[in-house]
C-alpha cells in the first residue's frame, strides 16, 4: 500500500477500506451489497469546490480515486471531517444529510446501505 | 370588505374537528392578538430584509387592505379559525382609542415608509374609526356552557378582559373542556405570556396568581406539563409573529397599551429589521422556522390523522394566503425577505398523508424549505422538528424533500441537484419501501434513536469540541485536589495501571502547578493509553508549552495527531522531535518545519537511523511517520526493528499492532496486541484495538467482549461505546443495545465476559 498523495483524512480511511475489501469480510460485503458508490470529498470548506473523488466499488470490490465511469448507484458529497465523523460513528449519516452537510444523489435505497459499519475502523497507535 | 371584515372576523367557520390550540394559526392569532410583545433588545440583523411595505398605504379600500401584508391572511385566518379568535378580536376593540391612533399614525409616518403622505394617514384614520366605533358597543358576555370551544374561548376572553375591568380575574367553575395535553400546554404557555402582557403594570406575584387561578379552572397543572424546549411550541413562533405583526400589520388593534408603547419604542430605534434581529438574537436563527416546523410536526403527531390533516390543510391555506399577500408587494426588499421566502415555502411544503398513501400536495413546492433549514439554522431545533415528524411518517419528510424545486435564487447546490434528479423516483421508491414494510419499525426507531443520540452528542460535544481546539477539560469532583503531592500519587497509579485514577491525580497536580511539564506529559500519556486522543493532545500541548524540547512530548503529539488523521500536525511535531534531538539536530534545518514534505522528513529520519542504528526511538518515529503516509509495510519494518531493541515497550507493541491492523493484517495485529497486554494488562487502548481488529475481521461477538473490557477500565472511551454498538448490532445482540445506551457496564460485563 503505497501512500497516496492525498492529505485528506478520508483518504486514510479509504485506503483502509481498499485493503479491507480484499479480506474475507470485505468480499462478503461486496457480495451482499453489489453497488457502486462515489464519494466527493471537499478539500476546501465548501462542498463542490475542488472535490476529491473516490469510488467505492462494492460490485467488484475496490476503491479507486477519480470519478466513476458510468453511473454510480449513489454519490455523496461531504467534507473531509464530516466523512471521518460518520465512519467513526461520531455523526449519524441521516443527520448529516438533513443538516445539509452531506449531499446525496442517486438511489435512496443504495444510499441507505452505505452505512458506517461497512467501513473498517482505524486502530490507534 | 377589508377592514371591517378583518376586525369583525368575517364569516368565521371553525375547522371541523380541531380545537383552537391544535390549529396553529388559530392559536397564532390568539397569541398575536393576546400575547405580549416582550420588550426585546433591538439589534441589527445582517440578513433579514423585511420592511414594512410601502404599498400598504394605498388608499383604495379593497386593494388597500388586501395589500397590507398579512391582512389577507388575517382575513383568511379568521375565516378558518375558531370563533374564539373572532371573539378575541371583538374584545380588542376596546383598546384605548387615543393611544392607538397615535401608534397608528406613527406606523404610517416613520422613515421606513417614505411614501406615506399625510392625506393617506387621515384616510386610514377615518376608516378605522368607523369600524372601531361600530364595534365598541358590542357586548362581551360570557358563555359558560355550550360547546367546549366556545366555553374555552369565552373563558380565555374573560381572562384577557379581566385586567381591563380592573376587577381582577375571578375563578369560575368550568365544565370539562376535554383539553388534550398539548392543548393544555399550549394554553398554559400562552396564558403566561398573555398574563404578563396584560398585567404588565402589576407585579410578578399578581401575574402568577392570576395565571394559576386561570389555569386551575381549566384544570391545567402548571408545573406538571413539561415545558417544551423553548417554552412551548408556539411561544417562539408567536413572538416572532408578534414582532412581524407590529411591523407588517399595524392594522390589528391590540388590547393593551403596552403594545403601542412598545411599538413606539421600536419606532424610536429606527431599525425596521430590529424585530427580526431581536427575535433571531434571542432564539437563534432557526427559532421561528424550527418552531413552525415543530408545530407542523406536532400537528401531525397530535391525534388522528384526519383531524390534524384538516388543520394542517387549513394552516397551509393560510400560509399560502399570507405568502400570496406578501408577494403582492412590489417592494423588492420585501420580496427578498427570508420571511417571505419561508412562508411561501412552508405554504407549499405540506403534504397530505392520507392513510398509508402519500398524496403529493397539489402545488409544487419550492425547494428552499429545506434549504432554509440547513442554510441558516442550528442543528438542535431541526432535530426536534424531525423527531416529531419521524414518529409519524418518515414518508412525509421524504416526500417533502422530494417535492422541491427551485424557484428562487439560492446559494446552495444541494437543492438544485435534488431538483434536477429524478427525485420523484426517489420518493416513490421510499414510499414503496415503507408500504412494503421494508423500513418499518426498525428504521424509524433507529432514526429516532439516532436523533436522541445526536442530541446527546451535541450536548456532550460542547466540551469535546473545546478539547479538540486544544483546551484541556478537567474532570469534575476530583478527589485528589488538595492532596499534598498529587504527582507522586499519579505516578504510582500509572505504574499500577489504574489509568483513570491516575488521570485524576495528575489533573490535581497540574491544577496545582500548571507549569509542571512532567505532570502534563504524564497526563498526556495516560490519556493516550486510556484511548482518549483529544485529551492527550490537549495535555501534551500544555506540556510542550512549558517544555518545548521534551522529546517524549513531541513524539506523543506526533502519535496522537496521527491517530486523529491530522497529517500536517503530526509531521510537524515529528519533525520537531528531530530538531530538538541533541544528536540529530544538525540534520534538521530550523526554518523548514512547516513546508517540508513527508518524503524529505522521512529521508532525514533515515539518515538519522543510519547515524545510530541502535537508537530505537528513531525507528519508532519513523514508524509513526510511515503510518502518516500510509506506507504500512515500511512502518511495520521500522517498528519491528525498534522492537528488537526494545522488546518490553508495551506501547511499541501496540503501535505495531495498530499498523498491522490498519493495513488489514488483523491476525498479526491481534498477536501484537496480546504482547502489549501481557506487558501491561490495563492498557485500555490495546483492549479497544483488539476489539477493532476482531470487528474488522467480522468476529463481532468476540469484539464485543474486548470492547466491554476496555470500557470497564475506562467508561469514558466514547468511540469504544460507538464501536460496541456496531458490533452488538452485527452480532445480533440488539437486546443489549439498551444496556449500551444507558452505559450499563455491569450488565454488559456479565453478558460478555472474557
Amino acid at each position: 500500500m503505497a501512500g497516496s498523495g492525498s492529505s485528506l483524512k478520508s483518504a486514510a480511511l479509504l485506503e483502509q477500506m481498499k485493503s479491507h475489501l480484499t479480506t474475507d469480510v470485505g468480499k462478503e460485503l461486496v457480495k451482499k451489497t453489489d453497488l457502486v458508490y462515489q464519494l466527493n470529498i471537499a478539500t476546501k470548506q465548501k462542498i463542490g469546490v475542488d472535490d476529491e473523488i473516490y469510488v467505492v466499488d462494492l460490485k467488484v470490490g475496490k476503491v479507486t480515486q477519480g470519478a466513476y465511469k458510468g453511473k454510480p448507484d449513489a454519490s455523496f458529497s461531504l467534507k473531509d471531517d464530516d466523512f471521518l465523523a460518520i465512519v467513526t460513528e461520531k455523526m449519524n449519516p441521516q443527520i448529516t444529510f438533513i443538516r445539509g452537510s452531506m449531499k446525496i444523489k442517486g438511489s435512496l435505497s443504495a444510499s441507505q446501505k452505505f452505512t458506517p459499519d461497512i467501513f473498517p475502523k482505524p486502530s490507534k497507535l | 370588505m377589508a377592514m371591517r371584515d378583518l376586525v369583525t372576523g368575517g364569516a368565521a367557520c371553525a375547522v371541523p374537528g380541531s380545537s383552537s390550540s391544535s390549529n396553529p394559526f388559530g392559536a397564532l392569532a390568539n397569541a398575536i392578538l393576546g400575547s405580549t410583545m416582550k420588550a426585546q433588545d433591538l439589534k441589527g440583523l445582517p440578513e433579514s430584509r423585511v420592511t414594512v411595505p410601502t404599498a400598504s398605504l394605498d388608499l383604495r379600500p379593497e386593494d388597500q387592505f388586501a395589500t397590507i401584508p398579512g391582512s389577507e391572511y388575517e382575513n383568511q385566518l379568521y375565516q378558518h379559525a375558531d370563533s374564539q379568535n373572532s371573539e378575541f378580536l371583538r374584545g380588542f376593540r376596546s383598546a384605548s382609542h387615543g393611544s392607538f391612533e397615535d401608534a397608528w399614525g406613527e406606523v404610517h409616518r416613520p422613515p421606513i415608509l417614505p411614501r406615506a403622505g399625510v392625506r393617506e394617514i387621515e384616510g386610514h384614520f377615518t376608516e378605522f374609526e368607523q369600524i372601531y366605533d361600530g364595534g365598541v358597543n358590542s357586548n362581551i358576555h360570557q358563555i359558560w356552557d355550550g360547546p367546549p370551544q366556545r366555553v374555552l374561548s369565552s373563558y380565555l376572553h374573560y381572562f384577557v378582559n379581566s385586567d381591563r375591568d380592573r376587577t381582577g380575574f375571578r375563578p369560575t367553575a368550568l365544565p370539562a373542556l376535554g383539553l388534550s395535553e398539548s392543548d393544555k400546554r399550549c394554553i398554559r404557555d400562552r396564558s403566561c405570556i398573555m398574563a404578563r402582557h396584560i398585567f404588565a403594570d402589576k407585579n410578578e406575584q399578581y401575574i402568577n396568581e392570576q395565571v394559576s387561578s386561570f389555569l386551575h379552572c381549566l384544570d391545567i397543572d402548571n408545573n406538571h406539563l413539561i415545558r417544551g424546549p423553548m417554552q412551548g411550541p408556539y411561544a417562539e413562533l408567536e413572538e416572532y409573529w408578534n414582532n412581524s405583526q407590529t411591523v407588517l400589520r399595524p392594522t390589528v388593534p391590540h388590547p393593551a397599551d403596552s403594545w403601542i408603547s412598545e411599538f413606539s419604542q421600536q419606532r424610536a430605534s429606527g431599525d425596521p429589521e430590529a424585530w427580526a434581529h431581536s427575535f433571531e438574537k434571542q432564539h437563534g436563527a432557526n427559532g421561528w422556522v424550527s418552531e413552525f416546523g415543530q408545530e407542523q410536526a406536532q400537528l401531525l403527531s397530535a391525534g388522528q390523522l384526519g383531524g390534524s390533516n384538516l388543520s394542517s390543510i387549513a394552516a397551509m391555506e393560510q400560509t399560502r394566503m399570507l405568502a400570496h399577500t406578501l408577494a403582492q408587494n412590489n417592494d423588492p426588499k420585501f420580496q427578498n425577505s427570508k420571511f417571505l421566502q419561508f412562508v411561501s415555502k412552508m405554504s407549499r411544503g405540506e403534504l397530505i398523508v392520507d392513510d398509508n398513501q402519500i398524496k403529493p400536495a397539489t402545488e409544487t413546492i419550492s425547494g428552499d424549505w429545506a434549504n432554509e433549514f440547513h442554510m441558516q439554522y442550528d442543528k438542535k431545533p431541526l432535530e426536534e422538528h424531525f423527531s416529531g415528524e419521524l414518529f409519524h411518517g418518515a414518508n412525509t419528510w421524504v416526500d417533502e424533500f422530494s417535492k422541491q424545486h427551485r424557484q428562487e435564487e439560492v446559494d446552495d447546490q444541494w437543492v438544485t441537484e435534488f431538483s434536477k434528479l429524478h427525485v420523484q423516483d426517489w420518493a416513490e421508491e421510499f414510499g414503496q419501501q415503507v408500504a412494503e414494510g421494508t423500513f418499518g419499525e426498525s428504521t424509524t426507531d433507529r432514526w429516532a434513536e439516532a436523533y436522541d443520540d445526536y442530541l446527546d452528542e451535541q450536548l456532550a460535544a460542547k466540551p469535546k469540541s473545546s478539547a479538540s481546539s486544544g483546551v484541556y477539560v478537567f474532570s469534575d469532583m476530583n478527589p485528589y485536589v488538595g492532596h499534598a503531592n498529587p504527582l507522586k500519587v499519579g505516578q504510582e497509579l500509572f505504574r499500577k495501571g489504574l489509568l483513570s485514577e491516575a488521570v485524576l491525580a495528575l489533573e490535581a497536580e497540574v491544577l496545582k502547578n500548571p507549569d509542571n511539564a512532567e505532570g502534563w506529559r504524564l497526563l498526556g500519556i495516560t490519556h493516550a493509553e486510556n484511548d482518549d486522543d483529544q485529551q492527550a493532545i490537549a495535555s501534551m500541548m500544555r506540556a510542550q508549552e512549558v517544555d518545548p524540547t521534551n522529546l517524549e512530548v513531541l513524539l506523543a503529539l506526533g502519535v496522537s495527531y496521527t491517530n486523529e488523521l491530522e497529517q500536517a500536525e503530526a509531521l510537524r511535531y515529528l519533525y520537531k522531535w528531530l530538531q530538538n534531538h541533541p544528536k540529530y539536530k544538525p540534520l534538521a534545518s530550523p526554518e523548514q518545519s512547516t513546508s517540508l514534505f513527508h518524503a524529505d522528513i522521512a529521508r532525514l529520519f533515515n539518515e538519522a537511523a543510519q547515524m545510530s542504528p541502535e537508537d530505537a526511538d528513531v525507528h519508532i518515529v519513523l514508524g509513526v511517520m510511515y503510518n502518516v503516509s500510509r506506507e504500512y509495510d515500511k512502518a511495520i519494518q521500522s517498528f519491528e526493528t525498534a522492537l528488537k531493541l526494545k522488546p518490553h515497550d508495551y506501547s511499541l507493541w501496540n503501535k505495531l499492532g495498530a499498523t498491522q491492523a490498519n493495513s488489514v493484517h488483523s491476525e498479526d495485529a491481534i498477536l501484537a496486541y496480546q504482547q502489549a497486554l501481557d506487558l501491561k494488562p490495563n492498557y485500555v487502548r490495546a483492549w479497544a484495538n483488539m476489539g477493532i481488529s476482531y470487528a474488522n475481521q467480522g468476529l463481532y461477538e468476540e469484539s464485543v467482549r474486548y470492547y466491554v473490557r476496555a470500557l470497564a477500565m475506562n467508561p469514558k472511551a466514547d468511540n469504544a461505546w460507538q464501536y460496541l454498538k456496531i458490533s452488538l448490532r452485527f452480532a445480533s445482540r440488539t437486546d443489549m443495545l439498551e444496556a449500551c445506551d444507558s452505559r450499563n457496564l455491569d450488565l454488559l460485563q456479565k453478558e460478555f465476559p472474557l
